[in-house]
């Protein structure tokens, strides 16, 4: 603090920040005369003075651990200095000076004066229009004081959390954030979650070119039997082949295998990368299919492995289900009549439905194995799902695969998703044609209710039949309608309520 | 004076410096005759005795007499009677009686000069001679040789200020603004602060009431400078030759240039006193040389009984003898059923009584250190209670949980070696941090208590807050029961209050709350009883962590209370003031038990010695002292900041202070010496927080920079050779000061590792028992003023 007025002062030291003039017109004020020697000599006093109260209130400053002085010190000051305080100024509320205008200027100038150039300035009274004020200013009470805790340091390695400067890399929540706000992931960079400089093995540089670190750490990270076993496991798994004993020999391996978490962060980039990679290709063929096939297993082995510790990346396998649930189809615009008229150009749907019920299958033993450790983990996916399901725009597949993810996730939520919040309904609204892989993930779903069987068969046919078009719209209503316990159901709660 | 020097002929020193010296040693004898007769002359009986005394005993051996002779004279030349004048003024008298002692041919054709213009003249009307002679003793300085120039800068410093000092008091506003604007930025580096505080100096009134300028005027300035140094500066005094910048001309052959240089002489004369120490100028490292030299003999306390002043600091620690700095004894009984306990926690714990054994809780004896006898201590309760023994126990069962932090195993690391990350871990701490998020405005203190289960913090708003760490309520005692009613803990117990909440508010100051501290006596086995406070308002306060209360005022300082700490051992606690004392107090008086007066400026910080005998303090007057806690006297002194000591730590071992003052840098002390082991630089705002972890091998730091810092304690330090400029951090913190020649401050190699927070200033860092590091913060929103 002391070395910046010392720097400012240096340039105003040939004249003093008092001037004598202002003396003058505060003695004037007073209507005292005063010669010009005594006004220098009082203005170098009062300059004096001014710096002895700045110095204490710096003092002040320093033990309130500021390095800005606040009006405050200066009151504290004046009082240890035995002087009358200044009231009226808080740090809340600061004066604004405002600078004199021209026409003070120029009755200086005119005065002949003091013309020094020294533009006057003054404190802006405002003007309080009580009613205003009484009307309109809400007063908020400030937030009280609160504390949070982090770690600055762990045995000397500072940890890229928010609450320490350097700009962190996402961490999984943002990346489900990320999930919920466009329904879009980038490639999964898992490894640089683990935040020790991990980095995927040398035929995989090429496509991570965004990690600006030194290769040779990774040698120290992976083992080179694990850099072989990784080598061979992802080549024997794809692409995917005919040989069918090496790769179930692989899964297997994958299955049961101790000592692989070092491989972990790799293996889950790799599914990762592969389900992307398969899914943006244009046009999906036979293979893609296969290949997502297969990362599907591999997900599974992982996630059946028990000397894996796979709860920091729950997040990133459920980011991988949910990709796969909703854009496994991109299905081509057909006429509605004729689903299946360009089998060259679709995927084969037995691929498509069959990935999207594995996936949901992943899903639920992801959601009945880990939802414990992360409780918020079943609302979150829900509410995923939910947005795929419901909101306007989206296509049919990915409305197939939030009805499948929400059979995985359970029969609360194909209730909540199906009846509560109208899904059904918005589906049988759209086009449908009988056959189609969604009329029938949506019976599946609603087959799910039917295993519910508390009923009471009082309630008129024409009732039930009304609330479930209600609930389901015309066109499952019509398909469900046949069988009424099945329909009642479906209504369970709604019937409850009535 | 200045007769031993040679006349030197050669433009570089450097050359010559070596026969000086050489030189000097034969005309020993005759000086001291020289003396003596000038002396005797002069009716200066007392020094003529004393002069002899010191020739007799033989102590006075040639190669100092030079020295000691130029002292000597500057010392008595000087009229006892007006300290403020020069002696030179009379200078009919002083030029004959010099030369009349056979000055060098050099002298006395300056002294002819002199006196053919009239010194009265030279030494009152003219002004410009005063920039004149500054700007040729600039010239000189930086035209020196780089082996001198460490050596000779310090000198500018006192002279510039007794220039402008003697410019304001004799009236020359204009002159002395002039001078300080051209010749103050230079200085500024070191001296900011000083001069600063010159620069509102205007009036002669002002000089005579200003404390700083009164001291630079009845006290000499203490400068420290080789042999061969100070044989070259007389012989630039007296002969103006040596060492002038390039293009700088014919030095002092002018009219000017003599009067400028008898000006320099005469501030050199009345107004400094030279330490010639014999190293040569090239052993030494740069820095040291402006190391405990200023204004130093005020600030040091007068040896007791006499009135002599005393200009090294080491001189008076020396003279206190040795200090008890050894760990505090224990009680017999206390100790027996201490051992009792920790061997049936370690059978019910299953381990080897071995690992509970007490003495892993006691700081280790080091070599050479006295342990204070029972008979030393403070007067204490006479019996331990439960409490006490919990304690010790609680202390084994954290030493031995203990992390260990060996800084040291990173000296020899290699960074690419497979075991770095490792040796790293194990050298550096884990650090928690607690952040303050919506402090208004300011919150000065923060402190955790020793079991981390509560924090508090004190306001600028004179309140204090409480919160659980562990989320539990805080619930005080009613205040609505009958005193016949409590029997037992239990009906203690019900007239708790029935809701609460884990934060609760302390209010009872009338001003802002400078410090706060938790009774040490549960230390990690429980938590603490009282709460101290310390505030603007004059008072320190005692809180009940029972009833949530204030009980106890204490009154005394008129001024705010800087600083408040408990002794270790419960019961005492020192306080410190902008009245410049520290007082100790105890618990159950409401007066204080010892006022330790002696410090020029306000008492920023204190810090009691591990073992309660001792308290630290650290003040505004650039020094830290220790003093004797029982008898109030005045132990260590250590100077070597250049400005106000901000905080201080004492090493759990009981050897080492720290102390961090505004000048940005921590130093490093030895208790027991009073020597300055090492300097460590690097923070760029001021310091806030120290703390030694349980080994006493690690010093972590926090300060306004938004860092926190850990130190080596044990490594060597010093700048390291190559310029380190990714240490340098936080360059966008408005807060940061220019600090040093080069713009920017250096870390010291001794620096481990720095880790920097989002725009929160550190005002505690503290280690718990076992090692773990707490710091708390407040964060300040970018928004904010």
């Amino acid at each position: 603090m002391a070395s910046k007025p010392a720097k400012a002062r240096t340039q105003a030291q040939h004249t003093g920040v008092f001037k004598a003039d202002s003396i003058k017109d505060v003695a004037e004020m007073l209507s005292i005369n005063i010669s010009d020697v005594v006004a220098t000599a009082l203005a170098s006093d009062v300059e004096y003075r001014v710096h002895q109260v700045v110095e204490e209130a710096a003092k002040f400053m320093r033990h309130g651990r500021r390095t800005t002085i606040i009006t405050s010190d200066i009151e504290q000051a004046l009082r240890v200095l035995n002087i009358e305080p200044l009231y009226g100024h808080t740090p809340h509320n600061p004066p604004t000076f405002r600078r004199a205008g021209l026409a003070y200027a120029s009755n200086n100038a005119a005065a002949g004066g003091a013309g020094s150039g020294g533009s006057v300035y003054f404190i802006e009274d405002e003007e309080i229009d009580f009613d205003r004020v009484l009307r309109e200013e809400k007063i908020v009470m400030p937030k009280g004081v609160s504390w949070t805790a982090h770690w600055l340091a762990v045995e000397g390695v500072q940890p890229l959390i928010p609450e320490n400067p350097p700009a962190v890399p996402r961490d999984v929540d943002a990346k489900i954030a990320e999930v919920k706000t466009n329904g879009l992931v980038a490639a999964p960079t898992v490894p640089m979650m683990n935040g020790i400089g991990a980095k995927p093995p040398p035929q995989q540089q090429a496509q991570a070119q965004t990690q600006g670190q030194a290769p040779p750490l990774v040698k120290q990270v992976l083992s080179r039997e694990l850099q072989l076993y990784y080598t061979r496991l992802t080549s024997s798994l794809l692409p995917p082949t005919a040989d069918f004993a090496k790769r179930s020999a692989a899964l297997a391996s994958l299955r049961s295998d101790g000592g692989l978490q070092a491989l972990l962060p790799y293996l889950i980039r790799w599914v990762g990368e592969g389900v992307v990679g398969a899914l943006k290709e244009g046009g999906q063929t036979e293979t893609d299919g296969k290949v997502l096939e297969v990362l599907m297993e591999v997900v599974g082995s992982i996630l059946d492995n028990k000397t894996l510790f796979v709860e920091p990346y729950v997040c990133v396998f459920f980011t991988i289900d949910y990709y796969l649930l909703s854009r496994a189809t991109v299905a081509p615009p057909t006429p509605p009549t004729s689903p299946v008229n360009s089998p060259t150009r679709l995927p084969p749907p037995s691929h498509s439905i069959q990935l999207r019920t594995i996936s949901s299958q992943t899903l639920s033993g992801l959601l009945t194995k880990h939802s414990t450790t992360y409780p918020s983990l079943s609302p979150r996916i829900m509410k995923t799902l939910l947005l795929a399901l419901i909101s306007p725009g989206k296509s049919k597949g990915t409305r197939e695969g939030a009805i499948r993810g929400l059979i995985g996730v359970g029969k609360e939520a194909v209730r909540k998703g199906l009846v509560e919040s109208g899904g059904a309904r918005i589906v049988g609204s759209e086009d449908i044609a009988e056959d189609e892989p969604l009329s029938s993930a949506v019976m599946g779903a609603l087959r799910v209710l039917q295993m519910k069987d508390s009923l009471n068969a009082d309630e008129s046919d024409i009732e039930v039949s009304r609330r479930l078009r209600d609930v389901l719209g015309d066109y499952f209503a019509s398909k469900v309608e046949g069988d009424r316990m099945w329909a009642k159901a479906i209504l369970g709660e709604y019937m409850d309520d009535t | 004076m200045s007769g031993a020097t040679p006349p030197t002929q050669s433009q570089s020193p450097s050359v010559n410096s070596p026969p000086q010296s050489q030189e000097q040693a034969p005309n020993g004898n005759d000086l001291d005759h020289l003396v003596l007769q000038y002396l005797r002359a002069k009716g200066h009986t007392t020094a003529e005795k004393a002069l002899l005394n010191e020739i007799d005993n033989g102590s006075f051996d040639g190669t100092v007499s030079a020295e000691e002779l130029v002292k000597t004279l500057a010392v008595f030349t000087q009229k006892p009677s007006h300290p403020g004048e020069n002696a030179l003024k009379e200078s009919n008298t002083v030029l004959s009686e010099l030369s009349g002692m056979g000055n060098p041919p050099a002298l006395q054709t300056l002294i002819s000069n002199i006196s053919s213009i009239g010194a009265e003249e030279i030494l009152t009307e003219d002004p410009s001679d005063k920039p004149e002679g500054f700007r040729e003793l600039v010239a000189w300085v930086e035209g020196s040789l780089d082996m001198y120039r460490p050596e000779f800068r310090p000198i500018l410093f006192p002279i510039f200020c007794h220039f402008y000092l003697d410019l304001i008091q004799a009236g020359r506003k204009d002159a002395a603004l002039q001078f300080f604007g051209t010749f103050a930025p230079q200085l500024e580096a070191a001296h900011s602060a000083t001069l600063y505080h010159l620069s509102t100096l205007l009036l002669p009134a002002h000089v005579q009431n200003d404390e700083l300028a009164q001291r630079f005027r009845d006290e000499k300035y203490f400068i420290r400078i080789s042999r061969s140094g100070f044989g070259l500066l007389l012989g630039w005094l007296t002969e103006g030759i040596g060492g002038e910048a390039m293009g700088a001309g014919h030095g002092f052959y002018g009219e000017k240039g003599k009067r400028g240089r008898v000006t320099v002489m005469q501030v050199v004369n009345n107004h400094l006193r030279f330490d010639v120490t014999s190293s040569s100028s090239a052993s030494v490292p740069p820095n040291t040389w402006e190391e405990s030299t200023g204004l130093t003999s005020s600030l040091i306390p007068h040896a007791s009984g006499t009135q002599s002043k005393i200009y090294n600091p080491q001189a008076f620690n020396l003279s206190k003898g040795d200090l008890k700095l050894g760990p505090a004894p224990i009680s017999e009984e206390l100790r027996a059923e201490t051992e009792r306990v920790a061997r049936e926690k370690a059978m019910l714990d299953g381990v080897p009584p071995t690992q509970y054994d007490i003495s892993l809780a006691r700081p280790q004896m080091l070599p050479g250190m006295i342990a204070p006898t029972e008979a030393d201590m403070p007067s204490l309760p006479p019996n331990f209670k439960f409490m006490d023994v919990e304690r010790e126990v609680g202390a084994i069962r954290d030493a031995r949980k203990r992390i260990r932090l060996e800084p040291s195993a990173l000296n020899a690391l290699d960074p690419a070696s497979p075991q770095a990350s490792a040796i790293r871990a194990r050298a550096l701490p884990s650090i928690c941090a607690y952040t303050l998020h919506d402090v208004p405005e300011g919150a000065p203190c923060c402190t955790f208590s020793q079991d981390t289960s509560l924090m508090a913090a004190g306001f600028a708003e004179s309140y204090i807050r409480l919160w659980s760490l562990k989320g539990e309520k805080l619930r005080g005692l009613r205040s609505d029961f009958s005193a016949t009613a409590i029997r037992d803990a239990t009906s203690l117990r019900k007239i708790k209050e029935k809701k609460g909440s884990s934060t609760r508010k302390l209010i009872g100051h009338s001003g802002p709350v400078y410090s706060v501290d938790f009774d040490p006596l549960g230390g990690s086995a429980a938590p603490p009883k009282y709460l101290l406070s310390a505030s603007a308002d004059g008072t320190s306060r005692l809180w009940s962590m029972d009833t949530m209360t204030d009980i106890v005022a204490f009154r005394g300082h008129e001024n705010p209370v800087w600083d408040v700490k408990w002794s270790p051992l419960g019961v005492y606690f020192a306080t410190a003031s902008r009245d410049r004392t520290a007082r100790l107090w105890s618990t159950d008086r409401t007066t204080c038990l010892r006022i330790y007066a002696g410090h020029l400026g306000d008492v920023d910080c204190v810090r009691f010695h591990p073992n309660s005998l001792y308290l630290a303090t650290g003040s505004s007057d650039w020094t830290a002292r220790l003093w004797d806690v029982q008898r109030g006297s005045c132990v260590r002194v250590f100077l070597g900041h250049q400005g106000s000591v901000s905080t201080l730590a004492i090493s759990p071992d009981g050897r080492y202070l720290a102390s961090a003052g505004e000048d940005l840098a921590i130093n490093l002390w030895d208790i027991g010496s009073g020597k300055r082991l090492k300097k460590m630089t690097g923070h760029t705002a001021s310091i806030y927080s120290l703390a030694f972890s349980a080994e006493s091998s690690l010093l972590l730091s926090g300060g306004a920079d938004w860092t926190v810092r850990c130190w080596d304690v044990k490594s060597a330090g010093g700048v390291s050779s190559k310029r380190d400029t990714s240490t340098s951090g936080n360059t966008n913190n408005p807060s940061i000061r220019k600090f040093g020649e080069e713009g920017s401050i250096e870390s010291t190699t001794d620096m481990i590792s720095m880790f920097p927070t989002k725009r929160t200033p550190i005002i505690n860092v503290q280690f718990t028992p076992r090692n773990l590091c707490l710091v708390g913060g407040i964060y300040q929103s970018s928004e904010a003023r």
